[in-house]
């Protein structure tokens, strides 16, 4: 397993997280309980998972953004502003409409849809809408299936960052030491991460809790402290890193000079075995060339030199090439923070028998640390390191195509065709509102909202919000290129990276742990949100509808309590060993439930021509050719997660074009739906619950 | 049964409202995507060359902030005056309020 070690957070930030992370856990624990209150004499099963559809405007508006917003957004979106500079502008643009489209695309309708037959779940307005029970159950297993990948990433995500916030404090480091010793006596943990392992299990426990306890409610009113986490951390961010830059006009001028780094291996190499095992990070080494320029590489991930061994191999570097952020971070090391780090590392290393030396600076693939003047302790031995494709071509950051990572396993070119070709950005525009107007997820969230005035309000809270916080962000992560170099490597913590280095910077190191909340916030509340769609899809879609329908409140009560639980504890267990690559994930995840949902539901809820046939094609046909590109993608490129574009285009638009498609080609081929049901749905009359469905027992009950 | 106007007025005024929202994101698909191609996709012969307004590259000001805010007011507009406080109706497992 992957380590997770960052022992760049300061220790003097550890007590503020730790403080960070209880109160926020004791807040919404209070949530919890006070939302499980909510649950006495209301109608159980709509309270517990649409929260009896009274969403006021800043509960609905909050709630909406903080699930759209989950741990990519403070991890895998940074990381490719990091690596591939203003590009991502483009790529993150069509967030301009997503609120609206998200939101106004269907809101309304699909909302008084649900109301009309009481529907609580979208497999429920699925059924309902074509009066059939396989296409509720078909849409219930796509829902589980997409949902449940994407939640194991989720917990994994929550813990990493957990991880990076709590790992330097004494609590931690007791709990850990625990988990270590009922780890050692269980071969299913081999090769777990101790402190991967004990965060997923506060993280996770703390998140199914509240979410089993206080249903719909607790999840909604997290969301709204969790969104109001987000949007704080990026306006206290955006300053610093200005400050801290000199300005956007300077900034994006450095950027604009910037060359792309090399990539590499290396073999530490020390004088004599040391006798004390030692950890470290954030290390850079130098050489000297004849000219006298200096050239740094920085140490990827941790190093961890066993007692008794000299030489520890493969050890990832990033190599910096250009000389002004050589020279930038050469002064960097004379910091008082740096150079306290530095005297630490030394008194460590001398302490385990560690003797300086002085290597032949001849030899320009061996660099030594400390990167200053003084006699060295540490050499690295440089293997073979990759360039960028134009690795000489200034601008890449600021311009289009950016450069494509090379890779350091294999002795693979980097693309020419540099990152975001054209086909990806349509695709991209396409992915994000459109995809996003597809996920049954956010139209659970249309269906809670408690009138048309509350939706208006709530889609011109959430323009600004986003507004607030997606470009804000392309702005800050193209800067933490010049303020933190050569995290290519690691760019998924560049977040809490950052946090700790601008803090620290200004004087604050207090405030990390709070900005480090913003994206533990935006993962819990996509987390919980997620988990009580899968199991209101089992409670609802598959036990009521299929399995008992005339089962007893207390009955439903109990079975929601406990399937929550199940659910959660069943992704906690998964994501002990958890798949590694969360972003592409997210991504299939994201794309194939666009690809699934969007276009039956836009029929359902627009098209009174609309039948089984075409709808069920168009649900089938959309997963099917997503499933197709990921699987050809597999036989060409030898993984799943990295899908074949057909003529350049991602699996969300090949998706959803055939489900289109298919739509079009297959409603024809069967009659129109009954004339009730379309007199249901789109006529005006009286109210439709009078011919609806009738009521299960569960509902009859408490109504 | 004889066929009925598909008239629920919830029907089509979202229909309504959904169309001019597919329209608005054509609009910025047809700006953005475009704009930043031919404007954003160049070699710089000499990174001094590169263009600035409001501190980021030029490419990325017209075709991304500007659209960015321009969408920004249209879907304000369109919420404050097109979009109708239309009667949802009532579930009967509903509460009043949040």
């Amino acid at each position: 397993m992957e380590s997770f070690d960052l022992p760049l957070l300061a220790v003097r930030t550890s007590s503020a997280a730790v403080w960070t992370f209880l109160g926020y856990t004791v807040a919404v624990f209070v949530i919890a309980a006070m939302a499980n209150r909510l649950l006495q004499g209301r109608h159980f099963l709509s309270e517990y998972f649409l929260g009896s559809r009274g969403l006021g405007v800043w509960a609905f508006a909050l709630t909406f953004a903080a699930t759209s917003a989950s741990g990519g957004t403070f991890t895998g979106f940074p990381a490719k502003i990091y690596t591939h500079g203003w590009i991502l502008a483009l790529w993150i643009a069509s967030y301009m409409v997503y609120p609206i489209c998200t939101m106004g695309f269907l809101g309304k309708r699909i909302n008084q849809v649900a109301r009309k037959t009481g529907a609580i779940t979208v497999p429920d307005v699925l059924r309902d809408r074509f009066d059939s029970r396989a296409f509720g159950l078909i849409s219930t297993v796509l829902i589980i299936f997409f949902l449940g990948f994407n939640l194991v990433a989720q917990f994994k995500a929550g813990s990493v960052l957990l991880q990076t916030l709590l790992q330097d404090s004494t609590f931690f480091r007791v709990l850990r030491s625990g988990v270590e010793i009922s780890m050692a006596n269980a071969s299913v943990f081999e090769g777990v991460n101790a402190g991967y392992l004990t965060c997923l299990l506060l993280f996770g426990i703390a998140v199914i809790f509240y979410t089993t306890y206080g249903g719909f409610h607790a999840v909604v009113w997290t969301d709204v402290m969790q969104g109001i986490v987000m949007v704080v951390g990026i306006i206290i961010l955006l300053p610093l890193v200005l400050s801290q830059v000199g300005g956007m006009n300077q900034a994006t001028h450095e950027m604009a000079r910037m060359l792309p780094p090399r990539l590499g291996t290396a073999t530490i190499v020390l004088p004599n075995a040391p006798t004390k095992a030692i950890s470290t990070s954030d290390l850079w080494f130098r050489t000297v060339d004849q000219t006298e320029q200096v050239w740094l590489y920085r140490l990827s991930g941790t190093l961890t030199i066993p007692e008794g061994v000299q030489r520890v191999s493969e050890v990832k570097f990033v190599g910096i090439r250009t000389p002004e952020e050589i020279a930038r971070q050469m002064q960097r090391f004379e910091r008082p923070y740096a150079q306290e780090r530095m005297e630490t590392l030394k008194t460590q290393l001398i302490e385990a028998g560690v003797p300086t030396t002085r290597p032949d600076t001849a030899e320009t693939n061996v660099a030594t640390w400390p990167p200053t003047n003084e006699p060295a302790l540490l050499i690295a031995e440089l293997g073979e390191f990759h360039s960028y494709a134009q690795a000489d071509q200034p601008g890449q950051y600021v311009m289009g195509p950016a450069p494509n990572l090379p890779s350091p396993e294999a002795d693979v070119p980097a693309s020419d065709a540099g990152f975001l070709p054209l086909g990806l950005a349509i695709s991209f525009f396409f992915m994000w509102a459109i995809s996003g107007t597809g996920q049954p997820q956010y139209m659970v969230r249309l269906m809670a909202f408690k009138d048309a005035k509350t939706l208006r309000s709530a889609i011109i809270a959430v323009t600004v919000y986003y507004g607030a916080i997606y470009f804000p962000l392309v702005i800050i992560f193209c800067y933490a290129r010049i303020l933190l170099p050569g995290m290519e490597n690691e760019a998924d913590k560049i977040m809490p990276a950052l946090a700790v280095t601008v803090t620290e910077n200004a004087g604050h190191g207090w405030l990390a742990g709070f900005l480090i909340a913003a994206p533990f916030a935006a993962v819990m509340s996509t987390v919980d949100s997620y988990l009580l769609v899968i199991s209101s899809a089992v409670v609802r879609d598959v036990y009521q509808r299929n399995v008992d329908p005339d089962a007893t409140e207390k009955t439903i009560k109990r079975l929601s309590y406990a399937t929550t639980l199940i659910v959660g504890s069943v992704a906690l267990a998964f994501a002990i060993n958890p798949p590694r690559f969360l972003q592409d994930i997210i991504v299939y995840v994201g794309s194939g439930l666009a690809a699934c949902f969007l276009v039956p539901v836009v029929a359902a809820l627009y098209w009174p021509r609309a039948n089984l046939l075409g709808c069920l094609g168009a649900m089938l046909g959309g997963f099917g050719m997503h499933l197709l590109m990921h699987l050809i993608g597999w036989q060409v490129y030898g993984e799943f997660t990295r899908p074949y574009d057909l003529f350049g285009f991602s699996p969300v638009i090949v998706g959803l074009g055939s489900s289109l498609i298919a739509l079009i080609i297959l409603t024809p081929l069967a009659p129109p739906p009954r004339e009730e049901l379309v007199r249901r749905y789109f006529c005006k009359g009286p109210s439709s619950l009078d011919d609806a469905v009738p009521p299960t027992a569960g509902e009859s009950e408490s109504s | 049964m004889a066929n009925q106007p598909h008239d629920d007025p919830v029907y089509l005024h979202s229909r309504r409202e959904a169309l001019l929202i597919l329209l608005l994101w054509g609009l910025s698909f047809f700006w953005t995507v475009p704009y930043c191609y031919l404007r954003g996709y160049q070699t710089l012969s000499n990174p001094e060359d590169l263009r600035l307004v409001w501190g980021m590259p030029a490419w990325v000001t017209w075709g991304v902030a500007v659209p960015w805010i321009t969408c920004g007011i249209l879907s304000i507009l369109i919420c404050l005056f097109v979009i109708r406080d239309d009667d949802l109706g009532h579930a009967g497992d509903e509460a009043d309020s949040e």
